[in-house]
């Protein structure tokens, strides 16, 4: 019976959401604010990526809250684990950790550890003048230091890992701080929250655009940071759990 | 008034710095959040004093004027609410901690009620429909972590709070789908620009869908009939404190954001019948779900739905009078509903153990009587006018008839079931008399005992305070 509900409810909905898109006015969509963005994001801002302005400038307080969810998120499974963790294991029943992963592995790692962070940090970087920024670059750094783990489960002891997550929590929690003090001093030296200050420079080179460029750089150490703290905190469990 | 962006920022900086504080010093990051609540108080409080009666304000972001970038509106309401989310905080904040065995778990405690302020300052403030989305988003994940992390949580309670995570999340999804619906039928996200445009290209099919979507997804957190069963497995899970904070603040905060768009954006007839069904609805489901309750929780639950079904109700008047009732309603069940969860965690749970509660003592029965006299709308009390206001003005619209029958229906049926509950506190039962007293935190029935003489207050001043709701709302726009 609640089998046939759901189906008669799924159903029921995207008959919905396809007569209402039917009606939307796809390819002439009103372009209120967006034409706006357009035509005045370069001189705004001085970037070549659009998308860094609004995600920036225009609706920076929006990004700041995006930030804070993910924190959010990623605190909130660390308080679900961590008493999980608890109640059901001491730290001293762990005995061996998952075997040894072969040669080529290793050394494709050693490999592509460096390109990964490399890429990561271009990304970043070049936010302001081509398609990525802090949010995608900050996943691929995280996914670096995540194939790390993957590679070499056996070679990180729990002392390695207590260590890292300490490191990680201190740059999570300073490049958020930075992102929040970067808007904090354009309220206090009279401007609004968020306001971008500094000259935008040449438009194009990798040093314009004000303060944006500065904002990504830490939007992507915390989003790098909170991921890879996510995947250890959760390595951690399984790992543990093996050995039970 | 540029600083009251810090409502929003100061809770944000303090949850990011807590855990890495908190591997200095963990003295040093349990005192960041009361400071910073203190400190948003010592700004808010004076704001609020100073703004004229009408005098409104906005504050950009980024530098950009809206429509293009976001911006928070201020008037006396939303600084009100502003003021009344800083003290919620301050009441349920988790002073007393001995539930946990590490301070791992407690720092990130404080980080999420932290963000859970940001989240709520955020939503009374902002007038940007994705910017609302944006908190929403961070108030809905912010309780998952308060609610999934409680000590009681185990088997059917931890598919309880995995209930509500679904719903809850499932609700976001439609929100962000009837958000993205009106931005691409009008182009903007602005409330203010949207109400300007509403006529010509929110008055249609697609138009009422996105509301309809709005409704359902905000409805989770505002406890709205048909998306509510969340609520009583939810809060006979969680603590006392954090249950008043949900059931008192948090739903409130939820039915604002409803508001702001009903009353900016879709004044339509056919909307404003909808809202009076889901409304008179969750008023008769609730109040006929909680006469079946033997569970002091349970029952504080479906009342809860109900009142706020009553707030819906109100909702549907058209315009400034519309608002007015709500308002006053949310001040009053705010108030009312706090306080009961507050007293509960000095009562057992079960009805029958209830029986010579007051003998053993007295003054919690004469607190928990005022309180539900007020909350069933028995005269002088503030409810009473509440409730005659909405009665008298639900006669002017459309099925307004229907709905003043069913609403005083339920008025009966919840007289019913709480004098029940009272004469059974009242009677003479040797049996029970240890149990049904329970030594809960004290700092719970302090603050039962404040939001009570707040109510007496408001007794004797219902002239003056029903006038500046009133204005207030008249202000709003």
């Amino acid at each position: 019976m609640s089998k046939f509900s759901t189906l008669i409810f799924i159903s029921g909905l995207s008959f919905l959401l396809i007569v209402i898109t039917a009606q939307l006015p796809i390819a002439h969509p009103p372009m209120l604010i967006g034409q706006y963005i357009i035509d005045h994001a370069v001189q705004d801002t001085g970037v070549t990526n659009i998308v860094t302005s609004v995600v920036l400038a225009y609706r920076g307080l929006d990004t700041l809250g995006e930030l804070a969810i993910l924190f959010t998120a990623a605190s909130g499974v660390g308080l679900l684990l961590s008493n999980k963790l608890n109640t059901k294991l001491q730290p001293s029943t762990k005995t061996v950790r998952l075997s040894n992963s072969n040669f080529i592995i290793e050394h494709a790692l050693n490999l592509l550890f460096p390109l990964l962070l490399v890429v990561g940090f271009y990304v970043i970087f070049h936010g302001h003048l081509t398609p990525g920024g802090g949010f995608q670059g900050g996943v691929i750094i995280a996914s670096a230091f995540f194939l790390n783990i993957l590679a070499k489960p056996y070679k990180s002891s729990d002392s390695e890992i207590e260590s890292t997550h300490n490191n990680l929590t201190i740059i999570e929690s300073l490049s958020g701080v930075t992102f929040i003090a970067i808007g904090l001093y354009a309220l206090i030296s009279g401007h609004d929250f968020l306001e971008p200050f500094l000259s935008h420079g040449q438009l194009g080179s990798l040093w314009s655009a004000g303060t944006l460029p500065f904002l990504y750089i830490a939007v992507g150490l915390k989003v790098g940071a909170e991921l890879s703290s996510l995947l250890i905190t959760l390595y951690d469990i399984d790992s543990e759990e093996l050995t039970d | 008034m540029k600083m009251l962006s810090l409502l929003v920022v100061l809770p944000l900086i303090g949850a990011f710095l807590i855990p890495a504080i908190a591997r200095i010093s963990v003295s040093i990051a349990k005192f960041i959040g009361p400071l910073i609540l203190l400190y948003l108080l010592s700004i808010t409080m004076p704001a609020f004093m100073e703004l004229q009666s009408g005098q409104s304000s906005a504050i950009h972001f980024a530098g950009f004027l809206p429509p293009y970038g976001i911006a928070f509106y201020i008037d006396e309401l939303s600084l009100l609410f502003a003021n009344i989310i800083l003290i919620a905080f301050l009441m349920v904040w988790p002073w007393n901690k001995n539930n946990f065995s590490d301070n791992h778990s407690e720092i990130r405690e404080y980080s999420l009620y932290l963000l859970l302020l940001a989240a709520s300052s955020g939503l009374v403030l902002s007038s940007d429909l994705f910017n609302l989305y944006v908190f929403y988003e961070l108030l809905a994940v912010a309780s998952y972590g308060l609610i999934a992390k409680q000590p009681k949580i185990e088997g059917i309670a931890s598919a309880a709070s995995f209930r509500y995570l679904l719903l809850s999340a499932s609700g976001s999804v439609l929100l962000l789908l009837g958000i993205a619906l009106i931005y691409s039928l009008t182009g903007t996200l602005n409330i203010a620009h949207l109400s300007s445009v509403a006529n010509e290209s929110l008055n249609t099919f697609a138009g009422v869908a996105a509301f309809l979507l709005i409704l359902i997804g905000i409805g989770v957190k505002a406890e709205m009939f048909p998306v509510n069963s969340w609520v009583p497995e939810v809060y006979g899970v969680i603590s006392r404190p954090l249950s008043a904070l949900f059931a008192g603040l948090i739903s409130k905060i939820a039915v604002l954001f409803i508001a702001k768009v009903l009353l900016m954006v879709y004044q339509q007839d056919s909307i404003l019948t909808m809202i009076l069904f889901i409304g008179v609805l969750g008023v008769l489901t609730g109040e006929l779900i909680a006469y079946r309750a033997r569970d002091m929780v349970r029952m504080l639950s479906f009342s809860s739905i109900a009142q706020l079904g009553l707030v819906f109700t109100a909702l549907a008047i058209p315009g400034k009078t519309g608002l007015y009732i709500a308002v006053a309603f949310m001040l009053h069940h705010l108030v009312v509903k706090s306080a009961l969860f507050f007293l509960s965690e000095k009562m057992h749970s079960n009805h029958e153990h209830l029986k010579g509660l007051y003998h053993q003592s007295p003054f919690i029965v004469i607190l928990f009587i005022f309180l539900i006299l007020s909350l069933l709308g028995i005269p002088p009390f503030p409810g009473f006018w509440i409730k005659l206001n909405l009665v008298l003005n639900l006669s002017t619209i459309t099925y307004g008839n229907v709905a003043i029958a069913i609403v005083l229906l339920a008025t009966v049926i919840e007289a019913a079931y709480l004098f029940t509950l009272v004469k059974k506190m009242l009677a003479n039962d040797e049996s029970n008399k240890q149990i049904a007293y329970q030594t809960g935190y004290q700092s719970s029935y302090l603050f039962a005992v404040l939001l009570a003489i707040i109510l007496l207050v408001s007794t004797f001043n219902i002239s003056s305070l029903s006038k500046s709701i009133e204005n207030m709302a008249n202000n709003t726009n």
